[in-house]
Order: structure tokens, then C-alpha cells, then sequence
């Protein structure tokens, strides 16, 4: 059941409305109605996938009690060991399986060896699989040092794991924002309820009007590439970048709208990256969960950047891979975190890594400058290079689409696939850039006006928008679905 | 909650307002001639009326349309006579034409190449072969006085029945609730652009589910209707040819060969049926001949099929 489907809607306003008019006397009820909610969205996709979620969710749930009753060290250190390596387990026959096996087969086949069984097992990736192994080992390893107490009631427990919104592509909630939330009682909230709508409704434009729109561009380009010449190509990059920040965003900004519906605050996932000055302001605005989960699971116990300079940049590496190899089990997204590894290393180098942690362009003023639009557009060009790597279905196509690059280095008037009239593709952009730089201050706001009318007006030409670029006929699906 | 739901109400009829209004502002949906049937039971235009065509969400394609005195799509009127030289295009919505300028028709592109000739378009949306003969039939004075009449024939979805007889569906449109509808332009848009087919989808995804045990029995069934299809389609042709005293020394089919299974176009040729064929010039084209958004032919491939007509009429 995907966010941009009638299907969805129909389910969400369902189990709103019970939520609200029936359930919401107890909060045991609440959160057996958001439960059920949850493993019923889950299951229109694959019900068989459902008993991964239940034994992830029940073995978490009792180490989590086991780790806080005993007081042995060691006792805490194996629980919290068995939890990491069944999660990782799961994440790694799963996703990285035949991963390692083609791999390994490449290896020997290189060395000469030429073994006759050579296939792999068929394994399909459960949606959400990334999302929700991160999130349950963030609870055990939150029990383990301290930071929470395990919760006894498992509704709410499983609760927080399946929590529909964010299953299937986050954003990855730590334990410790999403399950007081999630224990306590909630009481329906007129503000909350819509802001979330406000949200829904920017995050459908985000994916419809944006990302679904773009798609048959993209497609086209990076599929055809070798008959292309490099402004073409440099369209596809740019395009593929605001096609999957669309459809990433506007999946988050639905996700985090409707847990608002139910009263629940998720954390943001994007602060409006394509404003970011330089790599690390980029990874400080862009999938802002999984950075962070990796930087307080991973990053920060390999010592951070507290050692000296060749520790750090050993910890930048080994989280730009790791976060690649998150993506997908293929070497074009770990060449992808290769490349971000380099990026973010130049800016530590130069100390500049920090510098706009706490600042968003053109803080104080109504239009950047040029050299703030100058940083803008270099970050921007450098994410979208090495997102070459992430679109392209192998390093060989990837590394062929930029020598395509330089060996047609010349201007061409790229036609749209369908014959739709590509000005229109381009006004949408820039419009869109300008809402998003009127707005950037409050990712959590889109129709941040003081006037009422202007707001309405706001919501009209959105859903006008969506309605403009609406195709029926394009592939709706979600890009991080497949992570 | 309720509240929220009161709000959200009134915000919903308030942007829906807003949106027709700029749907008209843009004119971003296509205008709806009304139709009728005349007192001899033929399914028309209403006569006199002109408006705009439109395809794709952003107006990717916009056309003017008029119907003339007799209730077609023409830039011209109907006036054969015996002094003149005249040919009817008698045909569906390719022939009608609703997706091009009504000045830049296929009759026109023929009179453009051949000047001495009128062409009369008698092109209505659906119209298969049982609706054109009886057309003929009724106007039988008038079309004695046109000197060729070509007729527009797809096998596969114009002889799907024998005798003519009123289609309510197609005239059903002309209720008064669709009427209304019909005035509301952002229902007009939204529906061209499908947005009504998805909640038709989920239903119809509910009934296949529903329905799963009689796939089976369901396709069986699609095999054998598709292998008398044919027989079928054929038999209705001569039924239909027979009924309307169908003129061989007038009357000149148009098909598309690709489309035309071979045993047809051997019945037609062993009975001395003319036929002017025209789906190889179309498949060999470098450029596309059709629209975007539809399958109908854009300015190309009119191009191409009045350049066939000419050509058949030149050897003639």
C-alpha cells in the first residue's frame, strides 16, 4: 500500500476516525488499534514478511528486560551482542546474501577459477527491513547504556517498532523519542491534526508533482545514455537529484504528518539539503535519522573525531561505506559512499565541517549571496555527480555515463520521452526552489504564512500543481522502498 | 475532531471552487458538444456549435472545433450537386477530428492537393459500420449526389454487430444530471486525466479478488469469443452490406492493413469491394503519426492518410 495510493487514504481516514471515536478511551486500546493498523498496512504488501517483524520485535522486547534485570556486565554485553547479530542477521541474509556470493564468484572467476554452480538463492528483500532492524537495535542498545528503561508492555513495544507511518522507509526513530510517545496517553490534538495535514499535503506534491513527474526523464536518460551528449546527461544527474529528494521527502513528510493524525511527533528527515553550503551541511539536512543513528551507534564509539586527524577521517571512511553498503548490496552505492566519504573528508580537512551546523542560508536576510548561491550550486553538482553511482544500475553504466559525458561534450535539445513539452518540466523546478528557499526556515511548516488567505492560496495552487503533473501511467513507487 | 472534519469540509468546497476557476482561467478541459438523434434516428452533433478540444493535464494539445448545419465537425457546409465533384469521408472520431483544428481536416488537406474537389466529413465519435450505412441509407438523396463515398472501417471493433439499432449508452451523456456535470470544467479535466479511474481500479481490484475462482472459467471463455470473433465480424459485414444495398461502384472502404486480418481483405477483393489501404505508409513513417495522449492521428499522420487518399484516387 503505497502513501500516494487512494488505497492508503481510504485505510488512514479508517483508522483515524476508529482511533479517535472508538479507541481512544484507553491507551492500551490506542495502541492495539495503531498495532493492528500497522502489521494490516504491512501485510497488502507480503502478510509472509509479517513473522520477521514479530520474531525482531519479540527477541528485542525480551532482551531489552533481560539486559535491565541482570547486573552482570558481561551477562548485558552477550545480551546486547545476540541482539545486534540477530538483527544484523536478518539485514544480512536478506539484503546482502547474494550480494556476498556474486561477489565471492566474481573473485574466483577472476583468479581463474571456473566452478560450474554458480547461482545464488532467490531472496526477497522484505520492504522496510533496513528501517526497522536499525530502529529495534537502537532499543537494546539504548537499555544497554542507561539511556532507557525497557518498557514491560509489549502492544506498546511492537507498537513502536511497526509504527505504520515510518515501517517501510523511516524515518528511523530512536527508542528514546518514539516510545514515551507512544506509552503515554494521547488526547486528539486540533493543532497537531493539521500541521500533520499540511504535511501530507506538501509531502503528495513532493512525491506526485515532483518526483513521479520527473521519473520517465530520468528513466529515459539514464537508460539511453549512450546516445546522449552532455547536456543531456547533466539534465539526468540534476533531475535524478530532485526526483529523489522529492520522493524520499515527500514520503518522510507524509510519514511524519500522519503519525502527527495520531498524535505522535517523528522526528524530521530532511531539512531542505539542496540549500546546503557544503557535503557536511548536505548530511546534516539530508536522511537525518540515519545519519544520526550512525553517528551515535557507529561514528561516535569509533571515537568521533576526538582522536587525531588519521583516526577521524579512518571513522568518516568507514560511515560513508557502511551508510552506502545501508543502501543496497551492489558496488555502485558503496562507490557512491566512497565518493561522499572523499567530499566530507576535503571539508574536515579544511575545518569547515561544522560551520553551518546551526545556520541555514541567507539566515538574517531575504535573498543569499553570491557566494552562498556559488557554495550552492558547487554542493549541489558534487552530491548529483556521485549520484550518478546511486541511479546507475552497475559501476560499469555509471562509469560509461560520465566518459559518455566527455566524449559528447556538446549542447543538445533534449526531447521528454513521451513528447510532453520539457519548459514545463523546468518552470516546475524553479518554482519549486523558490517555495522551498520561502520556506526553508521550518521543514515542519510548509504553509508557514501569517495570512490566511495567502495559506489558502498556497494549498490551492499545490493541489493545482499535483493536478497538472499528475500521470496516471508512471510507476508510483517509493525509491527507498527498495532498501 | 469534529472540528477538524467541519474545517476540512469547508476547505475542500472552497479549493474546489478555486480549481474550476482556474481550469477555466487556463482552459484546461475540454468543451462537450451536446449530441442527438435526428427524426430519422441518426446519432449527430446538435448543429452549430463551436469550442475547443483539449488533451494532456498542461493543454498539450488544443484544437477548435465547429459543427456545421448538417451536425458535423466541418469547416464547410453540405451541399453536393450533380455539377460538382464531391466525396463524402464517412467515419469515427479519426475522421471527426476533434484532436486537430477543424481547418486543417483531412478533406481539407485533400482539397488543398486536389482543388476541384469538395470533400464532405461526416466523422462522429464511435460511429461503426452499422451507424454509417444507416447514415447513408437515411441521407440517400444526398449521398446519390456525392460521387465517391469512402467509408472508414476498422475489422476488429466495426462490425461487432448486424443490424443497426440505437446505442442509449453514447445518448445517455445527454441527461440531464451528465449535462450538469458536464458544466462543472474541473470534472471534465479531472476525469480526462484519470483520476476517476483509480477509485474505479480499487473496485474493480476488490471484484478480481472477489472473483479470483472464476478467472479460469473467465479466460477459457476470452479464447474462444476472440476465435469466432472473425467469422463473426464477417458475417456481419455481408448481413450489414446486404440490408443497406451497399453501392461497390460508389463506395470505397478505408482500412488499416495491419489491423485487417488477410482472409477480409481476400473476401473483399473476390467481390470486387474497393478498398484503399493505409497502415503500412503509417508504420513506415519516420515521424510519429499519432498524438500524445491518444492514439488518434496528429497533423503527420493526417497528412499521410489524406496523401493515400489522393493517391488512390489519382489511379483510379
Amino acid at each position: 500500500m503505497l502513501f500516494n495510493s487512494i488505497d492508503f487514504f481510504l485505510f488512514l481516514f479508517f483508522i483515524f476516525t476508529i482511533h479517535w471515536s472508538v479507541f481512544c478511551r484507553k491507551k492500551s486500546q490506542e495502541n492495539l488499534i495503531i498495532l493492528i493498523a500497522s502489521y494490516l498496512f504491512y501485510s497488502f504488501w507480503d502478510w509472509r514478511f509479517l513473522f520477521l517483524i514479530i520474531a525482531s520485535t519479540l527477541f528485542d522486547y525480551f532482551i531489552g528486560l533481560y539486559i535491565y534485570s541482570v547486573d552482570s556486565k558481561k551477562k548485558r554485553k552477550i545480551a546486547l551482542l545476540s541482539s545486534i547479530i540477530f538483527n544484523l542477521g536478518i539485514l544480512g541474509f536478506f539484503k546482502y546474501f547474494n550480494f556476498f556470493i556474486d561477489s565471492w564468484v566474481d573473485l574466483l572467476l577472476t583468479i581463474g577459477y571456473t566452478g560450474q554452480n554458480t547461482s545464488t538463492l532467490q531472496i526477497i528483500l522484505p520492504v522496510g527491513i533496513s528501517f526497522y532492524t536499525f530502529q529495534t537495535m537502537s532499543y537494546t542498545i539504548d537499555v544497554y547504556r542507561n539511556k532507557i528503561s525497557p518498557t514491560k508492555d509489549l502492544i506498546a513495544f511492537a507498537t513502536f517498532v511497526s509504527f505504520f507511518p515510518q515501517l517501510v522507509a523511516g524515518p528511523i526513530e530512536k527508542a528514546s523519542n518514539l516510545l514515551p510517545q507512544i506509552i503515554k496517553k494521547r488526547v486528539f490534538n486540533y493543532k497537531q491534526s493539521t500541521d500533520g495535514l499540511r504535511l501530507i499535503l506538501w509531502g503528495l506534491f513532493k512525491k506526485v508533482a515532483i518526483a513521479d513527474a520527473l521519473s520517465p526523464i530520468v528513466d529515459d536518460i539514464f537508460t539511453n545514455y549512450a546516445n546522449y551528449s552532455a547536456s543531456t546527461l547533466v539534465i539526468g544527474a540534476f533531475l535524478f537529484s530532485f526526483q529523489m529528494y522529492g520522493d524520499f521527502s515527500g514520503y518522510s513528510d507524509i510519514a511524519i504528518g500522519t503519525a502527527k493524525l495520531f498524535g505522535i511527533e517523528l522526528m524530521s528527515n530532511f531539512k531542505f539539503p539542496n540549500f546546503s553550503r557544503n557535503v557536511a551541511e548536505h548530511w546534516q539536512r539530508w536522511h537525518i535519522s540515519l545519519t544520526g543513528w550512525f553517528k551515535e551507534y557507529l561514528y561516535i564509539p569509533l571515537g568521533g573525531s576526538r582522536g587525531n586527524t588519521i583516526k577521524s577521517i579512518r571513522n568518516i571512511i568507514i560511515i560513508f561505506l557502511i551508510s552506502g553498503l545501508w543502501h543496497g548490496a551492489n558496488w555502485t552505492f558503496l562507490i557512491w559512499g566512497a565518493l561522499h566519504a572523499v567530499f566530507y573528508i576535503s571539508v574536515f580537512l579544511a575545518k569547515k565541517n561544522r560551520t553551518y551546523s546551526n545556520s541555514i542560508v541567507a539566515q538574517n536576510s531575504l535573498f543569499p549571496s553570491i557566494v552562498e548561491i556559488a557554495q550552492i550550486i558547487f554542493t549541489f553538482s558534487l552530491v548529483s555527480f556521485a549520484r550518478i553511482f546511486f541511479r546507475s544500475k552497475s559501476t560499469t553504466d555509471a562509469f560509461l555515463y560520465i566518459k559518455q559525458f566527455f566524449s559528447r561534450f556538446e549542447f543538445e535539445i533534449y526531447q521528454h520521452p513521451l513528447g510532453y513539452r520539457m519548459i514545463d518540466y523546468f518552470i516546475l523546478i524553479i518554482l519549486f526552489v523558490i517555495y522551498e528557499f520561502r520556506i526553508r526556515k521550518d521543514e515542519r511548516e510548509p504553509f508557514k504564512f501569517k495570512s490566511k488567505a495567502v495559506r489558502f492560496i498556497a494549498y490551492t495552487l499545490v493541489i493545482f500543481g499535483l493536478l497538472l503533473f499528475f500521470d496516471d501511467q508512471v510507476d508510483k513507487s517509493f525509491i527507498y522502498f527498495q532498501f | 475532531m469534529k472540528k477538524l472534519i467541519f474545517k476540512c469540509c469547508v476547505y475542500f468546497f472552497a479549493i474546489i471552487i478555486c480549481l474550476e476557476i482556474l481550469t477555466r482561467i487556463f482552459y484546461l478541459a475540454k468543451d462537450n458538444p451536446s449530441r442527438f438523434l435526428d427524426d430519422k434516428k441518426v446519432e449527430k452533433w446538435v448543429p452549430n456549435q463551436q469550442g475547443f478540444s483539449v488533451t494532456g493535464n498542461r493543454r498539450q494539445n488544443f484544437s477548435a472545433y465547429r459543427i456545421n448545419k448538417f451536425g458535423f465537425n466541418s469547416y464547410r457546409e453540405f451541399t453536393p450537386s450533380k455539377d460538382k465533384m464531391e466525396i463524402a469521408l464517412v467515419g469515427d472520431s479519426f475522421i471527426e477530428g476533434f484532436h486537430q483544428n477543424y481547418y486543417n481536416s483531412i478533406g481539407k488537406k485533400i482539397e488543398l492537393i486536389l482543388p476541384q474537389i469538395n470533400v464532405y466529413e461526416f466523422g462522429y465519435a464511435g460511429y461503426d459500420f452499422a451507424d454509417q450505412l444507416h447514415l447513408i441509407n437515411s441521407y440517400k438523396e444526398m449521398f446519390d449526389l456525392i460521387d465517391i463515398t469512402i467509408i472508414g472501417l476498422d475489422f476488429n471493433t466495426d462490425l461487432n454487430r448486424a443490424e443497426y439499432n440505437v446505442i442509449n449508452e453514447r445518448l445517455a451523456s445527454e441527461t440531464f444530471v451528465k449535462k450538469l456535470l458536464k458544466k462543472s470544467k474541473l470534472i471534465v479535466y479531472t476525469k480526462e486525466m484519470g483520476i476517476f479511474d483509480i477509485p474505479r481500479k480499487l473496485i474493480s481490484k476488490i471484484s478480481i479478488a472477489l472473483l479470483i475462482n472464476k478467472k479460469e472459467h473467465l479466460s477459457s471463455t476470452l479464447r474462444k469469443v476472440s476465435i469466432n470473433k472473425n467469422a463473426k465480424n464477417i458475417k456481419n459485414f455481408k448481413s450489414l452490406v446486404a440490408k443497406y444495398n451497399y453501392n461497390k461502384d460508389k463506395f470505397i472502404l478505408l482500412l488499416d492493413r495491419t489491423k485487417t486480418p488477410d482472409h477480409f481483405l481476400s473476401y473483399l477483393k473476390l467481390n470486387n469491394y474497393n478498398y484503399i489501404e493505409f497502415g503500412i505508409s503509417l508504420k513506415n513513417a519516420k515521424k510519429p503519426t499519432t498524438l500524445i495522449y491518444d492514439q488518434h492521428w496528429n497533423n503527420y499522420g493526417r497528412e499521410l492518410i489524406s496523401k493515400t487518399i489522393v493517391d488512390y484516387l489519382k489511379n483510379r
